[in-house]
């Protein structure tokens, strides 16, 4: 097939009026070889279990490998709703409150480390790179161990000892995972803490490929520092912005563990997302039809979020 | 154009802050660690004045078969590893040089399926493994972590292939070479900063997962090591010198490998030309 | 053009060395464990001999009576069947739920699974589990066993399970926090416990040992004060649960609070209760007999002797007298096992007096009657006040929708203990949800 590989992407008219369809089938033919090994896999790990769980949103589904699950329409949706302590709701605004309190914050930050390591001064680079990224490469379950027991009630927890017994910034020791808002807050640091690595290195390694005379031109015409973060790093990292943004947003959406392992949706339900509701409903409480009624429910939220979106999500590149 | 002294400090100041802050927990945990019988947590006040010893290391070393594990682990995430970057790669390399009816199409459901949580997946892909009758081994688990993660992989490198520069081929041609020995020559060498990056994803993402392995694996000798991890955790009590003992050696790892891959981790070079677009 | 070439290779060949050491070193590690003291977790790979058949037991012993489980009670078993194996798996307790529900689903449950009381309903509910009170010999068995803990295998006019432990909660008291409140000896009313945690409130210090605003740390409190959650039948929550000597236990509880005589844990503080009666900075509170088997194991490390430092006592009685908690987990068979009649066999056989008590050794309380009698003249320290607790101790609701009715519960009380509501509209509001549950 030598003539197609010279021609894969090359818009070169047809020379005679070959079928649209025929055109079409012969690209896919060539293409197919390549892509037909990651469809199956995705289609049967991927997407058939996302089509059983749409599924099983409209049954009332027993475990039983052999159960009838009969069809039971919308009720499991409408009993998502009825539940009298809205917990549906709750996840859903605590979601939304994720992304808008971890996103920014996330992003300026990993720029921001990143634009001063990157700083040509900076020595050791590397060893920052890499003490940035540990957190990154830890466990989940560990972290989330680890700061429920620096967020520890009392003088006993680390944050505490610090902030109350150390400093005396605060009255008295916070309990953490007590209120509402101090949950909601030690689950933004987790995440933050744990994520932030992520950006600086993918900015650090797209800062490096910034254009040094650029800079140097900046300087000639006096600039001062923050003039050139604003002016020139910010506009070039644009198409990189985009691809960590909708990582950090997907990250945010889909906030599991930080959750399940923190707070496990307390106190009194206030701080679940839908992915810890989800997993409470199904493997706690045997619940699977309302639990995939809900995941439903916020597939179909987020790709109306999306949908216009997807266009320039699609389209991104990265470098 | 010389940077100030005050500057520097400053600019120093603030990164060695950050520094500290992504450190210090992992130092509390290694102080942690130091203790016995630490169901009950140990102070701030005793962390900072505890003695260095390696008991925990040692017991947490010789128990549950934990070498076994750790050993199930390298073996299940390096394949895993390998796997995911190939399919990933191939996947990505038919999306990002040829043109075919429906592409954006198809490419966009892919990406919508990362949004919608998938936390129940697992009745479904459990299933599905057990009627290929491969529960219990690890080529079952290989196919869930692999098949799993191409969408994200596809999207990670899709970026990368398409600013590979089209006259790059041209030598390839020449020889005669066809589709495939351009993603091999020049797709696969020219993206190493990529694949490197992408294989510490996956390695670390394989390495720490828990509900599918343990979900998959039923056999208690073919477990990987994050289940040896929780089994420190048990019904009554957390034994958090021992859990975070097993933590750090499982840590090991991963900042071993990414420290060999990290010459190669998204570096300038490849991203010069299209920064600029 | 060249170096990047080489890059790959020397990438490729890495990757595949590390694959080739991972799988020969998975192999060493394979034939070295076996010389590994014995922890004998693959004993099961032994091929069997003529037709021996394997039956696989999952369950959450902690190490130590792991140990005992598989030094002594896999050989006794194998010895007096030798065509059975029992094959052994430990499992996590992270997420275990989810693995008993993906192995029914894709029917590959274990044959056995020794499981807490409270799924057991729940599971029976779907079909998961095997009517064992249809199975030969059951009438003997149950004949053997208490029968508080045998009710909890109760759902649907048939047993679906047999207890293999059971256990409950006792008052722990820290000894010299007992004598700073002026006491020689526990609290035996509500009453004395209360003035007790007064006397201690002046030094900085806590009396009311509840532990959690859960069913399981609530009950004993709830209970001993004269609340219930459903009528005897558990058909019924409604003028049980929001009774008015429900709401007057909760009421008490909340004034207690209020009062700052509650352990911070209760609402998720600290320092947790074994850490607070440790230190001393609790008082009491109340635990199972993990408790003294945990912290006697680790006596050395710690320097903290459980046997002197503190001392045991039912629970204070008060309007309800001296209640707590049954736990404790079954032997359930599942549905799909391919084995039932070995499964069974081995279930029985467990329950016998021999078995039951060797885990006895380990502080777990036999849920049969003679071995139980048997286990006073053992010499185990702590074990006497816990069977005698037991006399008088109660399940939680046995029935499949317990996990949600708990949910309730719990809501319910927290928001009146955290002053969100009053105590009889949160009690009404429960019971209107429980109702709509049972039905």
């Amino acid at each position: 097939m030598p003539d197609s590989a010279l021609t894969p992407d090359t818009k070169q008219p047809p020379l005679m009026r070959k079928s649209k369809f025929k055109l079409g089938l012969k690209q896919w033919l060539t293409v197919l070889p390549f892509v037909a090994i990651g469809f199956i896999g995705i289609a049967v790990f991927v997407i058939y279990p996302m089509i059983r769980n749409i599924m099983i949103s409209f049954q009332d589904y027993s475990i039983m490998p052999n159960a009838a699950n009969p069809w039971v329409g919308f009720d499991n949706y409408t009993k998502v709703f009825q539940d009298p302590n809205d917990r549906f709701l709750i996840a859903l605004r605590n979601t939304f409150l994720n992304v808008a309190a971890t996103v920014p914050v996330n992003w300026f930050l990993a720029v921001f480390f990143a634009v001063l390591i990157n700083a040509r001064f900076v020595k050791f680079k590397i060893a920052f790179r890499t003490i940035y990224y540990l957190p990154i490469v830890t466990s989940w379950i560990i972290i989330a161990l680890l700061f429920k027991y620096l967020f520890a009630d009392g003088d006993g927890g680390f944050i505490n000892f610090i902030l109350h017994k150390q400093l005396g910034i605060i009255g008295e020791p916070i309990s953490w995972r007590n209120n509402y808002w101090s949950a909601m807050i030690m689950i933004w640091l987790f995440h933050i803490w744990k994520t932030v690595g992520w950006g600086v290195v993918i900015y650090l390694a797209a800062l490096q490929g910034i254009p040094k005379d650029l800079y140097e031109a900046a300087d000639i015409d006096g600039a001062n520092a923050g003039q050139k973060f604003w002016k020139i790093t910010i506009p070039l990292l644009k198409p990189i912005t985009l691809f960590i943004v909708i990582n950090l947003i997907n990250g945010a959406f889909g906030f599991f563990p930080q959750v399940y392992f923190i707070t496990q949706g307390g106190p009194m339900n206030q701080t679940h997302v839908i992915p810890s509701l989800i997993y409470i409903e199904a493997f706690q409480n045997l619940k699977f039809g309302p639990a995939s009624a809900m995941g439903v429910m916020m597939g179909v939220l987020v790709f109306i979020l999306t949908y216009t979106q997807m266009k320039k999500i699609g389209r991104q590149r990265m470098f | 154009m010389q940077t100030s002294l005050i500057n520097k400090i400053v600019v120093y100041a603030v990164i060695i802050t950050g520094a500290l802050l992504f450190v210090f927990p992992f130092i509390y945990m290694i102080l942690t660690t130091f203790f016995q019988g630490t169901n009950t947590l140990p102070k701030p006040e005793q962390v900072f004045s505890v003695k260095v010893n390696f008991a925990n290391y040692i017991t947490v070393w010789n128990k549950n078969n934990f070498v076994n594990y750790f050993m199930n682990s390298v073996i299940v995430t390096s394949v895993a590893m390998v796997g995911s970057l190939f399919l990933g790669a191939l996947t990505a390399y038919g999306f990002a040089r040829f043109t075919f009816p429906g592409k954006e199409l198809v490419f966009r459901i892919f990406l919508l399926t990362m949004f919608i949580p998938g936390v129940i997946n697992i009745i479904p892909q459990f299933v599905i493994i057990k009627d290929m009758g491969l529960v219990n081994t690890y080529s079952g688990l290989w196919l869930v972590y692999i098949a799993g993660g191409v969408i994200g992989n596809v999207f990670f490198l899709r970026g990368f292939f398409e600013s590979i520069p089209k006259e790059l081929e041209e030598s390839v041609l020449i020889d005669g070479g066809g589709n495939w020995r351009i993603f091999w020559n020049i797709y696969l060498p020219q993206s190493l900063p990529a694949l490197g990056t992408l294989a510490i994803f996956i390695f670390q993402g394989t390495w720490e997962e828990y509900f599918l392995a343990l979900t998959l694996i039923k056999s208690e000798a073919m477990r990987t090591l994050p289940i040896a991890i929780l089994m420190f955790n048990d019904k009554y009590s957390t034994n958090y010198g021992q859990v975070f003992a097993a933590s750090m050696i499982a840590l090991l790892p991963v900042i071993l490998l990414y420290i060999t891959f990290q010459k190669k981790f998204v570096q300038s070079g490849y991203n010069e030309g299209g920064v600029k677009g | 053009m060249k170096k990047t070439r080489k890059a790959a290779i020397a990438l490729m060949a890495l990757v595949l060395v590390l694959v080739m050491a991972a799988c020969s070193g998975g192999n060493g590690g394979n034939n070295g464990s076996s010389g590994n003291g014995g922890s004998g977790t693959d004993g099961g790979t032994d091929k069997p001999a003529g037709k021996k058949v394997t039956i696989e037991y999952w369950h959450t012993y902690s190490d130590a009576e792991e140990m005992v489980l598989t030094d002594k009670i896999k050989p006794a078993f194998e010895e007096a069947y030798p065509n059975i194996e029992l094959k052994l798996t430990r499992m996590p307790y992270e997420g275990l739920k989810q693995q008993v529900i993906a192995g029914v689903a894709g029917d590959a449950a274990p044959d056995l699974m020794r499981m807490d009381i409270v799924w057991v309903p729940e599971f029976a509910a779907q079909n998961a589990l095997m009517e064992v009170s249809k199975l030969d010999g059951f009438e003997e068995l149950k004949g053997r066993v208490f029968e508080a803990p045998m009710a909890t295998n109760y759902f649907n006019s048939g047993y679906y399970g047999v207890p293999v432990n059971t256990n409950t909660k006792v008052a722990i008291y820290n000894k010299a926090t007992l004598a700073e409140a002026g006491l020689t000896e526990a609290p035996k009313t509500m009453d004395e416990l209360v003035a007790a945690a007064e006397t201690l409130k002046a030094k900085g210090k806590y009396g009311m040992g509840v532990s959690g605003i859960h069913a399981w740390g609530l009950a004993p409190w709830f209970w001993s004060l004269g609340g219930s959650i459903t009528n005897d039948d558990y058909t019924k929550a409604d003028g049980y649960l929001n009774s008015e000597a429900s709401v007057k236990a909760l009421q008490t509880i909340m004034d207690w609070n209020s009062k700052g005589l509650v352990l911070p844990v209760m609402l998720g503080g600290e320092p947790g209760t074994w850490d607070g009666i440790i230190s001393g900075e609790y008082l009491m509170s109340d635990d199972g007999p993990w408790f003294y088997s945990t912290k006697i194991a680790e006596k050395e490390a710690t320097g903290f002797d459980p046997l002197e430092e503190t001392v045991r006592a039912l629970m204070p009685a008060g309007d309800g007298g001296s209640r707590s908690v049954i736990g404790g987990e079954n032997l359930v068979m599942f549905a799909n096992s391919k084995h039932p009649e070995e499964a069974w066999t081995f279930a029985k056989w467990m329950l016998t007096e021999e078995p039951q008590k060797i885990m006895a050794e380990t502080g777990l309380i036999p849920s049969n009657k003679a071995a139980a009698d048997a286990m006073k003249s053992m010499d185990i320290p702590f074990v006497d006040t816990y069977v005698e607790q037991l006399e008088t101790a109660l399940p939680r609701t046995p029935i499949p929708q317990w996990g949600e009715v708990e949910a309730i519960f719990n809501l319910a009380f927290e928001k009146a203990i955290r002053g969100e509501s009053e105590p009889k509209a949160a009690l009404d509001e429960a019971v209107k949800q429980i109702e709509a549950i049972l039905k």
